[in-house]
């Protein structure tokens, strides 16, 4: 769904037909006089007219504007990422960052795929590094990326906005609207949340009026939601960098023996362990967690992931393309969900805090009985429509299938076309790529693949079916 | 006594046999044309230079705003995206020279009282972008059906402060080279030929140079030199486009 442009700071999301561009800069300027060790974020949103022949140029509409702020509640008030960090001489110098979003294709959810943009592009923006020096002490010395690396910027959490549009007299809710659904809605709602059941904000304007549990109950889906998205983020942005770590070794040869003769592969396992150990405040869970998942399961305590990730980025990050040869904590191994198995511990994943927003539960029975149904019928949409599984059965199925998906987010083409005997259905990496980045893709395909994480399970009768109406992949 | 010739502020000159790409002064980088790409637009298509790559999109023929509209032709509204940043006047500037190029093949006698817009976004500026931008217009006006006189071509080349001409600059290149141009040629059927005429007088239209956009102070001896490197040049990028076209097109109807 997301491609990064190959660039530091450049992303590009596509969320079904919709497309919007981020890009990140940043500059050295002076400080606002009453936060004089902090850094700045600003966020411009431009509805280019190539998204919609009624965006015009020149001022920004309602919408342009209504947008800008949601995603600048989510990101910048929210304080996820971390603007004292940016500072390089308080009071006098400080990292401004801008990020710039170009709305390309409109076809509805514009929020979302603009939100999810922008993060994705703060996440893989690196920044020069700089230091203080000098005679004075005052001068900086911005470092060019062939002298140092750059370095990213210190985000606390994702805050994923997640849109919902009302019908009817406000009890009929729909997830991620598309354009045709965004012209005859009765109102909508954007949550911004992140994987830890966070609120970060919430868009209710006009519209027809919801009542309290509708609302209520729109809050605990955002809340799944988002962590599924935030998972989808990060694999995007895990492949945007050991693509980097390649080009950096292409340019390089010397790195490359650095890394072939580097320590086994189970060091810098242990090593980002102990850092999540030290960092993150469940650690019972999680012990029972890394025995069966491995240490990829990113939903638990995912800011000491972060920390971890920019330490490690270097050597873990390199070593992937070793790891993923033969090592069965990341191979997932067996599924350890057979047919029978209770989904009623739906509610969040056990390793992170957010056991506050238990699925509701009729959500919680469509998902069960979606989610039997394609375990029982062991097939993904594709065999479906071989003669391995009956007439009745399969409409059923397509059907509970289409329940379940009107809870979650099928616009993703995050769907493997190809059936797996057993088990819990993930997303492929392979299949988070647009056709440009089709080679990159391939390469990093079979080098990172987080299988076996139960965690996921949920959203596997979800992400099954492709989005009706041609939009997503084809395939 | 001889004078050396002293340039100001030529640090690092550049070398032209040792392109840091590996490339010849002759080589054009890898392109890459896709089209279709956007559903709202009516046309789009992304032009990739390698590392520079611009998406362009088309609308129209669509009804044009009261003051601007024309009762004879169609208007054609160019809009430039930066990557980053507040439009300013590079990007007026450019807007103004891909119309003047496109008012040039767009047969908008056909379509009074209408406008055609084309946006262009700039998702990556390595070096050659109005070169890679014109190209990129041109594809999405294609896609989008709006009739033709021609296609274009455009390429851009650097000079070097010893006088050594080279195509296709780079960012950095373009930084550190004396000046550069950049051309857009007609592509015709009859231009596409890739023989250069015997003499510059008396050359047939479709030879001719449609736009030329220079940054820097070059000789005239050079700059002629560039007009002929990069007319060669620019045969490959036509052949190269109306070949990914007719690719793409033959797979939709037959014999178009």
């Amino acid at each position: 769904m997301a491609t990064s442009n190959g660039e530091d700071g450049s992303v590009e999301v596509q969320l079904g037909q919709t497309r919007v561009l981020a890009v990140v800069k940043g500059e050295i300027t002076q400080p606002y006089p009453d936060r004089g060790n902090e850094g700045s974020l600003a966020i411009f949103t431009e509805f280019s007219p190539m998204g919609d022949p009624a965006f015009e140029p020149g001022r920004p509409s309602e919408m342009a504007v209504e947008l800008g702020r949601i995603i600048d509640r989510g990101l910048r008030e929210s304080r996820a990422v971390d603007t004292e960090s940016l500072c390089i001489l308080s009071g006098r110098s400080v990292w401004s960052i801008r990020v710039d979003i170009h709305i390309l294709d409109n076809y509805g959810n514009l929020v979302d795929a603009a939100n999810l943009a922008a993060l994705a592009a703060l996440l893989s923006y690196r920044r020069p590094e700089c230091t203080v020096g000098g005679d004075d002490g005052q001068q900086i010395i911005v470092h060019p990326p062939e002298v140092r690396e750059p370095v990213g910027l210190i985000i606390h959490h994702l805050p994923i906005a997640v849109t919902f549009a009302f019908f009817g007299d406000g009890n009929f809710q729909v997830l991620d609207p598309n354009l045709k659904e965004e012209e005859v809605m009765g109102g909508r709602i954007t949550i911004t949340i992140n994987s830890q059941g966070e609120i970060c904000a919430v868009q209710k304007g006009g519209g027809v009026g919801v009542s309290a549990s509708e609302v209520m109950r729109c809050l605990r889906i955002a809340a799944a939601k988002a962590q599924s998205m935030t998972e989808t983020l990060k694999k995007a942005v895990e492949i945007h960098e050991i693509e980097r770590a390649q080009r950096k070794i292409r340019r390089h040869p010397n790195l490359q023996n650095q890394i072939d003769t580097a320590s086994s592969v189970p060091n810098p396992i242990k090593k980002i362990e102990v850092e999540m150990e030290e960092t993150s405040e469940d650690i019972e869970p999680k012990q029972a967690l890394d025995t069966e998942r491995g240490i990829k399961d990113l939903s638990m305590s995912d800011s000491s992931r972060m920390k971890s990730t920019e330490t490690e980025v270097a050597e873990t990050l390199t070593e992937k393309p070793s790891r993923a040869g033969g090592r069965d904590l990341f191979a997932g191994g067996e599924s350890a969900w057979g047919d029978d198995v209770k989904l009623t511990p739906l509610k969040g994943s056990p390793g992170t805090r957010s056991t506050l927003f238990p699925l509701d539960s009729d959500a919680l029975v469509e998902f069960d009985v979606a989610a039997r149904a394609v375990l029982r019928g062991g097939v993904s949409s594709q065999r479906m429509s071989s003669k391995l599984v009956s007439e009745p059965l399969q409409r059923q199925i397509s059907d509970q299938i289409a329940a379940a998906a009107v809870y979650a987010n099928q616009t993703s083409p995050l769907i493997s076309e190809d059936a797996r005997p057993l088990g819990p259905i993930f997303p492929r990496v392979g299949d988070m790529d647009s056709t440009e980045e089709s080679d990159a893709a391939l390469e990093t395909k079979s080098v990172s693949q987080p299988e076996g994480t139960p965690v996921n399970f949920y959203f596997s009768g979800k992400k099954k079916p492709k989005k009706r109406g041609g939009s997503g992949r084809q395939d | 006594m001889v004078m050396a010739k002293v340039e100001v502020g030529a640090a690092p000159s550049l070398n032209v046999a040792e392109r840091a790409d590996g490339r010849s002064a002759s080589q054009l980088r890898p392109l890459s044309l896709s089209r279709g790409l956007l559903t709202r637009a009516h046309g789009s298509a992304t032009w990739s230079q390698e590392n520079t790559t611009v998406l362009a999109a088309v609308y129209g023929p669509k009804p044009a705003a009261m003051k601007k509209e024309n009762a004879e032709r169609a208007i054609i509204e160019v809009v430039w995206r930066a990557k980053s940043g507040l439009s300013g006047s590079y990007e007026k500037d450019a807007e103004v020279v891909v119309r003047r190029s496109l008012e040039y093949i767009i047969l908008t006698a056909l379509h009074p009282n209408t406008a055609i817009s084309v946006i262009l976004q700039v998702i990556n500026d390595d070096g050659s972008l109005l070169a890679c931008a014109m190209n990129a217009a041109c594809a999405a006006l294609v896609d989008a059906g709006i009739p033709l006189n021609g296609l274009l071509s455009a390429v851009s080349c650097g000079v070097t402060h010893d006088g050594q001409v080279f195509l296709d600059p780079t960012k950095p290149e373009e930084q550190k080279c004396k000046a550069y141009v950049s051309f857009v040629f007609p592509s015709r059927r009859l231009s596409a030929v890739p023989e250069l005429p015997a003499d510059v007088d008396g050359e047939p239209v479709e030879y001719g140079i449609l736009t030329s956009v220079t940054r820097g102070a070059m000789e005239v001896e050079e700059y002629f030199s560039c007009v002929e490197n990069c007319r060669a040049a620019a045969a490959k990028v036509s052949e190269f486009s109306r070949s990914s076209i007719e690719q793409s097109l033959k797979g939709n109807r037959d014999g178009c």
